[in-house]
């Protein structure tokens, strides 16, 4: 068997029904959706129509999706975009989790750097909020809690609807970012009253360089980029609207789908992960006591190196990652485990496998057995 | 076989691999992340943008082979970084170049390499490397005589001699950069650096002060003397001279004035004539032997500097902390702190730190 690619959770290749959905934009009808000939008007009922159908995907109305450049970027507008609004307003602070991906971090960071005061709040070890560190946040007011759905490093789900919940009845602003989450567990903003919401497209076959903010009805927020009015003023510059596509038609495909793929997900994670566990006393499943995505399994096994781990796990066709890795190439160490009370040690040994639409039975089977062989051998060498 | 390349980014690592490749081995690719310019200033760290991390993986990414970040940082910094600072604070100039191959590129690959299943490491250094007739291994200087860098090589523990490479031994650097083209390497053209990778833009004295504090004594003003002890003008930092430099002098004397040396105790720079700057003695400690160590009386090579000339030598004495070298002919500004490099022949006896 050739290569394994175990790192969807990285990303994930587009789906062929998203490529075909996006072609003609991407050719003949490449208009800009703000012009007023008949390109434009073509772009613009393709964009709508986009807007319209990842709404409803997401239970929410067509004016409060704000297509962004990337998930990133959309976790960049909720944090930041709530702080420049509200700072005039006598705001003093922003909230997020301590496990939140690090474009929700940064974003809170530089709040900071604003003068915001940052909050974050803690997570118990297996990666779950702390609701008296949520309580605690809310008597300071914050502009905006942040706490993600579903998490990028280890899959811990978080109690986002009980959040939300507490948030709404304490009048605060509460963001989720979903990236992860969507088309892994149900993500809909009917059913949880979050007021702000991140997405991308891929993660689940869509295409890079595009993502989404539902921002719901009635939430300021003020624009980070200056520019014509697009995205209601929010997100200036010419929409990507064969992405916007992509993104509608690859969430629409995996909320389709999310019930059945979730359980297979989930039954193949376990199925590597017992093979690994059992294969090797002491290793840890990071997160395994709480809810978790179906897809995002982090083990950490004592005495390897995470780096060395990965390298060889390469070497011998199985893709996995740290969690995080920084543009080079080269490894940080991951600040989810940090918060969840792992030690240095721990952190360092490490490795997430995250599976996709294209993993299959066969492929884990291999997949075990070779990161058995290459761990094993990494710890008889350490 | 299967190699690692310490790939660096630069033209001579990617034909080192390239060459590897052809000849048909296995070959990985690896770059050492070794600091970060931006650490402290910027909101996040960007080292990862560095080019040589990016241009190396293009490389690799051509050569169809896999490419691999190890991150150095911290090793780096406790070996190399911190060395340069303390040998520049205490009036000294050092090689970071040679210290980083001897403690930690070349062993840390090496061990990565054991890890990963490699047998062994290959780097683009101009050098050659065989196994002599009694069956120990030996470095020989280059093929090209212009680029030869077994300077830079003294450090390597001899030990690892059997499980090192050198690809570009036989070859000229034109050599290279033509092969460099012809496989249409992204690095073809790209210019020789002689920067050291950690001080950013070349100014050292900046990045001293970052490491140091700009009040340190290192970079206070003092007296610059002639050996007489006559002062002759103020200086701005011993840190800042280095033997032979002519620069930084200030103007106004009547004849062309060099450092002679640095001390640090009285915070004094020494200037003189190019004729002072002549000396025939060199006294080397922190040794490495990677042949037999030269012995008391024998006959030697001497290269004090890279790219200087190697001057015939004669062993006053030698042992095991210190060997004390008179060369045949004087040699200008023999600098405290750098690399003394000692040749058989083309054959590299090892070396030590000028004291």
């Amino acid at each position: 068997m050739d290569a394994i690619y175990l790192d969807h959770a990285a990303t994930t290749p587009i789906r062929p029904e998203v490529r075909e959905a996006m072609a003609p934009y991407e050719d003949e009808r490449f208009g800009n959706p703000s012009s007023v000939h008949r390109w434009g008007q073509q772009a613009r009922a393709a964009l709508e129509e986009a807007r319209e159908r990842l709404a409803a995907v997401l239970g929410a109305a067509r004016r409060e999706i704000v297509f962004t450049g990337s998930g990133t970027e959309a976790d960049n507008l909720a944090v930041l975009g709530r702080w420049l609004l509200a700072r005039g307003g006598g705001a003093t602070a922003v909230a997020c989790s301590a496990v939140e991906h690090k474009a929700v971090l940064e974003a809170v960071s530089a709040a900071a750097r604003d003068g915001a005061t940052a909050l974050i709040l803690a997570v118990d070890e297996e990666g779950r909020l702390d609701t008296g560190a949520l309580e605690e946040a809310l008597l300071s007011r914050p502009c905006v809690v942040s706490v993600m759905w579903g998490n990028n490093e280890v899959g811990v789900v978080q109690p986002v609807e009980e959040v939300a919940a507490r948030c709404r009845e304490a009048g605060v602003v509460m963001h989720t970012d979903a990236v992860q989450a969507l088309g892994r567990v149900p993500v809909r903003v009917d059913r949880v009253p979050c007021d702000l919401l991140t997405v991308n497209a891929h993660k689940i076959g869509g295409p890079k360089g595009i993502g989404a903010l539902y921002v719901r009805s009635g939430v300021e927020i003020a624009p980070l980029l200056h520019g014509g009015g697009q995205e209601s003023g929010l997100r200036p510059g010419t929409q990507n609207v064969a992405a916007a596509v992509g993104l509608a038609v690859a969430a629409e495909l995996a909320v389709k789908e999310q019930a059945a793929e979730a359980e297979r997900l989930a039954g193949l994670r376990d199925q590597l992960e017992r093979a690994i566990v059992q294969a090797l006393p002491g290793a840890v499943v990071n997160g395994g006591g709480a809810p978790r995505l179906p897809h995002i399994l982090n083990v950490s096994v004592p005495d390897v190196d995470q780096e060395t781990v990965l390298v060889a796990l390469d070497l011998e066709g199985v893709a996995a990652s740290s969690g995080s890795a920084c543009t080079s190439g080269a490894i940080e160490l991951s600040h989810v485990l940090a918060a969840m009370g792992r030690s240095a040690a721990e952190r360092a040994a490490s490795v997430r496998f995250s599976l996709g639409r294209t993993t299959t039975a066969a492929e884990i089977e291999e997949a075990a057995r070779r990161i058995v062989a290459v761990l094993g051998r990494m710890r008889a060498a350490a | 076989m299967t190699i690692m390349v310490a790939m660096s980014g630069g033209v001579d690592s990617s034909v080192a691999a390239a060459l590897l490749v052809e000849q048909g081995h296995r070959v990985i690719g690896a770059t050492i992340k070794t600091f970060c310019y931006s650490g402290t200033t910027g909101p996040s760290r960007t080292c990862c943008g560095l080019d040589g991390i990016q241009d190396a993986r293009r490389v690799c990414d051509h050569l169809g082979i896999p490419h691999y970040v190890f991150d150095m940082e911290e090793v780096f910094t406790r070996d190399v970084i911190d060395d340069f600072v303390a040998e520049y604070a205490a009036g000294r100039t050092p090689n970071p170049c040679v210290r980083c191959n001897s403690n930690t590129k070349i062993p840390a690959l090496l061990r990565r390499g054991r890890m990963l299943g490699a047998d062994a490491v290959a780097t683009g250094h101009y050098a050659r490397l065989g196994e002599a007739a009694d069956g120990t291994w030996v470095v020989r200087r280059a093929a090209d005589a212009q680029k030869d860098q077994t300077y830079f090589l003294w450090g390597v523990p001899r030990e690892v001699l059997p499980r090192l490479r050198f690809p570009l031994a036989e070859l000229t650097k034109p050599e290279v950069r033509a092969r460099a083209r012809a496989l249409g390497l992204a690095t073809a053209e790209k210019p020789e650096s002689q920067e050291i990778c950690f001080v950013p833009e070349g100014d050292y004295a900046g990045f001293l002060a970052s490491r140091l504090g700009a009040d340190h004594p290192a970079l206070a003003p003092g007296p610059l003397v002639t050996a007489d002890g006559t002062v002759v003008g103020q200086h701005r930092g011993y840190a800042r001279y280095t033997v032979g430099q002519r620069k930084g002098l200030g103007g106004g004397f009547s004849r062309p004035l060099y450092v002679l040396n640095v001390r640090p105790a009285t915070n004094e720079v020494v200037v003189g004539t190019q004729t002072e700057l002549e000396r025939e003695d060199v006294v080397l400690g922190d040794l490495n032997w990677l042949a037999t160590p030269p012995v008391e009386g024998e006959r030697v090579g001497v290269q004090v500097r890279h790219r200087a000339r190697v001057v015939p030598a004669r062993v006053v004495s030698a042992d095991e902390e210190r060997v004390e070298l008179r060369l045949d002919r004087p040699e200008r500004a023999i600098t405290p702190g750098q690399s003394g490099v000692v040749f058989r022949g083309d054959v590299l006896v090892g070396g030590g730190r000028i004291r």
